[in-house]
């Protein structure tokens, strides 16, 4: 006969009240379907085996992942802020911003999100504490090893070379929405100026105009720099380092010491969304879950504790290395930068 | 020497107009992991991308589902306003016709974000209804064009001896004027389908995971990837409008369209 002694009881119990808690979980979660968002390509397949499938399996929810981009579903939001049709949304820095000012989104903390302790502080307040960054790049110059076998290793020393006709470049055009982030701040401050001074940027654009060429989306650049058209250019840390998984080995990167500009990927929860989002963000904020995204796709993630492979160690570009742009500052005199392009380059 | 110059700007005109087409049609086929001209080596990897790829597929569907829909919906709302403004002789058949016309002067992108807005507000939302409700207002200007310009140039006088042979409204309509404005509806069609299922702007504010549509997807595919596949699905979107011209072409003659256009 067992002795239904009293350490056995209370393993009894508390073994019934966590099934029975496991189980009013499942089936609240089974009831319950979250939409969140992502690129297309590798980047939802990612999203999908890094941060939803784990997701699924500690809630039981299920998550339906919308392909698009930031603007759309900014406005899908805008459009029915009661009751949003996304749960989740992924977004570049500047809108990140806008929509916390509207007051569209829900503020992050660490006793909602526990991973939140280990993301560097400055990724929530560049956010203004309703996001955070989770994925982030760099934007410096990329070349062509075969034609550029000395890259210059700063901005000062790009624009130089540049101007005296060693190279050709690519740089991004304004038509490209990160242009007066990665370009115009990033080589302005390189150069000594501002955010309140770009003069020295526009100035720099001046000596190098006759061998320029511009790119609007990442494909053409690497056009330029694929058919010799260009020898090098500004452009992304990750997306430089797929170009050579894809076979471009002839293709490399250099953070220009004064700090390539920071470009991350911010992640925000609209207000009235399903509170389970907060348990599709603790995951997304996870570090083994964020050291697998990084693997594949090839660029820094923000958890402290993720350890990159060998292989992607000396590709990342740690953010301190980087210049973290302005980007509540640079949104109020964006306009003003874009019209003095129009009428200074006009490309 | 005329002749030769006119000839040489020909040339050179469509080799401009038809080079992009024609680098993109062959970077689809290459055999490279990225998109650059010329390719090291053809391969159909990139088609195949495009059937394991499922985003691609289900928006595919979706985007040939919403534009059937869209071209049937314009059709049926289009052409009986077309007959009937055509031979309207009141003022107001002009305003009319302005009117329907307009979402051809408005830009998309206007379009597609207000109606986000009031469908969401009218309780319709983020759906494949609202799809294809903002699809039909933007495809309904190409019918009604094309059937308004082919039946103005239809005598009034054929379906006036119809109606006085005895013929009732419907056979008139059946028996005479169908006939006559079919290649202006054809025209309508074609046209609508086209730009429905190449339509970005619109599309691009009612994407859900269960409503993108195919320029939604190559749109965010190629924010973050840059492999050869979105050629691909170029090179399969144009096959399609090439079979819809041809086979346009087959059944009512090309010319007849493009006069009705």
């Amino acid at each position: 006969m067992t002795m239904l002694t009293r350490r056995r009881l209370l393993q009894t119990g508390a073994g019934a009240g966590l099934m029975l808690a496991g189980a009013s979980r499942m089936a609240m979660g089974q009831a319950r379907t979250l939409n969140v968002t992502a690129y297309g390509g590798v980047w939802e397949t990612t999203i999908r085996s890094c941060f939803v499938a784990p997701f699924e399996a500690k809630t039981g929810a299920k998550a339906t992942v919308s392909l698009g981009s930031p603007a759309q579903w900014l406005a899908q939001v805008e459009a029915s802020p009661a009751k949003p049709p996304l749960d989740v949304l992924i977004m570049t820095p500047d809108l990140a911003i806008t929509a916390a000012q509207a007051d569209r989104m829900q503020d992050f903390t660490v006793e909602k999100i526990p991973n939140l302790a280990k993301i560097p502080r400055q990724f929530t307040d560049a956010c203004l504490g309703k996001g955070t960054y989770f994925d982030y790049g760099v934007a410096g110059i990329t070349y062509n090893k075969k034609t550029v076998p000395n890259p210059p290793k700063s901005f000062a020393e790009f624009v130089d070379r540049v101007a005296a006709g060693d190279f050709v470049a690519s740089v991004p055009s304004i038509t490209y929405a990160v242009t007066p982030i990665m370009l115009i701040w990033a080589m302005a401050q390189a150069l000594g100026g501002s955010v309140e001074n770009v003069d020295p940027f526009f100035d720099a654009m001046k000596k190098m105009k006759k061998n320029l060429l511009f790119w609007s989306g990442p494909n053409d650049f690497f056009n330029h720099l694929a058919s010799g058209e260009a020898d090098l250019g500004i452009y992304f840390d990750g997306r430089t380092w797929n170009h050579y998984d894809e076979g471009a080995t002839w293709i490399d990167f250099v953070n220009p010491k004064e700090g390539g500009a920071l470009a991350a990927v911010a992640i925000q929860i609209p207000k009235n969304a399903d509170p389970l989002a907060f348990a599709y963000l603790n995951e997304v904020l996870d570090a083994q879950n964020q050291t697998r995204f990084a693997e594949v796709m090839n660029y820094a993630v923000t958890n402290e504790d993720v350890v990159y492979s060998a292989k992607l160690k000396p590709r990342i570009t740690p953010w301190q290395q980087a210049a973290f742009p302005p980007y509540e500052k640079i949104a109020a005199v964006r306009n003003g930068w874009v019209d003095r392009w129009n009428r200074e380059i006009g490309r | 020497m005329g002749g030769f110059l006119l000839s040489l700007f020909v040339v050179a005109f469509f080799a401009f107009m038809l080079a992009p087409i024609v680098v993109v049609v062959v970077i689809s086929f290459t055999s490279a992991g990225y998109a650059a001209f010329p390719i090291p080596g053809w391969s159909l990897r990139w088609f195949y991308r495009i059937w394991e790829y499922p985003p691609f597929v289900d928006a595919m569907i979706t985007s040939v589902q919403v534009a059937v829909l869209a071209t049937v919906l314009s059709c049926v709302l289009a052409i009986p306003a077309a007959l009937y403004l055509t031979r309207a002789r009141s003022g107001w058949a002009d305003g009319v016709t302005t009117f329907l016309l307009s979402p051809l002067s408005v830009p998309m992108i206007v379009i597609g974000f207000s109606s986000l807005f009031f469908l969401t507000w009218i309780g319709i939302g983020i759906s494949f209804t609202a799809l294809v409700i903002t699809h039909t207002v933007a495809c309904l200007p190409y019918v009604l064009r094309t059937v308004t310009a082919v039946h103005r140039a239809v005598p009034p006088a054929y379906e006036e001896a119809a109606a006085i042979l005895g013929a009732g409204r419907w056979a008139t309509f059946r028996e005479v004027t169908l006939p006559l404005i079919r290649p202006g509806i054809a025209a309508g069609a074609l046209f609508s389908f086209l730009t429905s299922f190449d339509n970005l702007p619109i599309s691009f504010f009612f994407g859900s995971a269960q409503t993108n549509t195919l320029p939604v997807v190559m749109l965010s595919y190629i924010e973050n990837q840059f492999d050869p596949s979105i050629a691909a699905l170029s090179t399969l979107q144009l096959l399609l409008a090439v079979i819809c011209l041809l086979a346009a072409d087959r059944i009512y003659g090309i010319e007849k369209m493009t006069v009705a256009a």
